[in-house]
């Protein structure tokens, strides 16, 4: 097998971190994302039940009875926090998949044998 | 990808044998999920049993499980009345029959998402078994090559003498 100079090396193990990084940011953004459809199905599922039933929350550890109109505006408070998060790790996903595929494509053209282009 | 085994390199094959590893990493994920999925179904199914059961029975007392087999006799005043977690940290109650509902939909929900994590495991799978044969054959060419490379390999010598 041809050997990868350290220089090479060094390059792809900046590319598995980078992988690394957006596995951790992909999944970050899975679970808020998740969490918004649950507070969003939770909100459709309210709206549904008469102003008057019993409403429980969490708070710490006990759920506290609320009103329904109460736990509404906080469910909207929670999706509209979640949806900033989001939109946050969407611009560091989008920034750093830029950097890999521009890392990536040094790479191959350094395996190929090729000058690296000017950036 | 290799295409051509006869033009296998090292590199293709260890590629390849990386896709392995990642496709086998989802695998492990995906069979999680249905299990879990799984799990669910079966829990808000027997939730529907025991709704069912306590506004067959009317007023009862049931059984309040505390943990490592300990439990406290409990009094159901109003079966009709049922506490449901509709998810991100809220219950509200619901009657019997719409808390039934309610898990009727959930697990129909859970059929469906079980269906299609069932579907990709499967796609995954099938382009597990490509990559491996893939492989099979480029570790038997890389083994051919070495074996034309060392020369003629001399014959067994046979145990009927």
């Amino acid at each position: 097998m041809s050997t990868i100079s350290p220089k090479i090396q060094n390059q792809i193990n900046m590319l598995q971190q980078m992988q690394q990084q957006m596995q951790t940011i992909g999944s970050q953004k899975a679970q808020y994302e998740m969490a918004v459809r649950e507070a969003k199905r939770a909100s459709e599922e309210l709206n549904d039940v008469s102003d008057d039933a019993a409403v429980f929350m969490s708070v710490g550890t006990v759920m506290m009875q609320k009103k329904k109109d109460a736990v509404l505006k906080n469910l909207e408070e929670k999706v509209e926090t979640l949806g900033l998060r989001i939109k946050s790790l969407e611009k560091q996903e989008t920034m750093l998949q830029g950097k890999f595929e521009q890392l990536q494509a040094q790479v191959k053209q350094s395996l190929e044998g090729k000058p690296p282009s000017a950036a | 990808m290799v295409n051509n085994v006869e033009k296998v390199d090292p590199r293709e094959l260890q590629s390849l044998q990386l896709y392995l590893n990642e496709y086998r990493q989802q695998a492990e994920i995906f069979s999680q999920q249905l299990a879990i999925l799984e799990e669910g179904r079966m829990e808000a199914a027997a939730a529907i049993e025991a709704m069912k059961g306590l506004l067959e029975a009317g007023e009862s007392t049931i059984l309040l499980q505390l943990g490592g087999g300990a439990s406290v006799p409990v009094r159901v005043d109003n079966p009709e009345k049922i506490l449901v977690n509709i998810g991100a940290e809220v219950v509200v109650e619901r009657s019997n029959e719409e808390a039934v509902e309610f898990m009727k939909d959930r697990i129909t929900e859970m059929e469906a998402s079980s269906k299609k994590v069932a579907e990709t495991l499967e796609r995954v799978r099938a382009q597990m078994m490509e990559i491996g044969r893939r492989l099979e054959m480029g570790y038997q060419q890389a083994q051919m090559a070495q074996m034309a490379h060392a020369g003629p390999v001399p014959a067994p010598e046979s145990d009927e003498e």
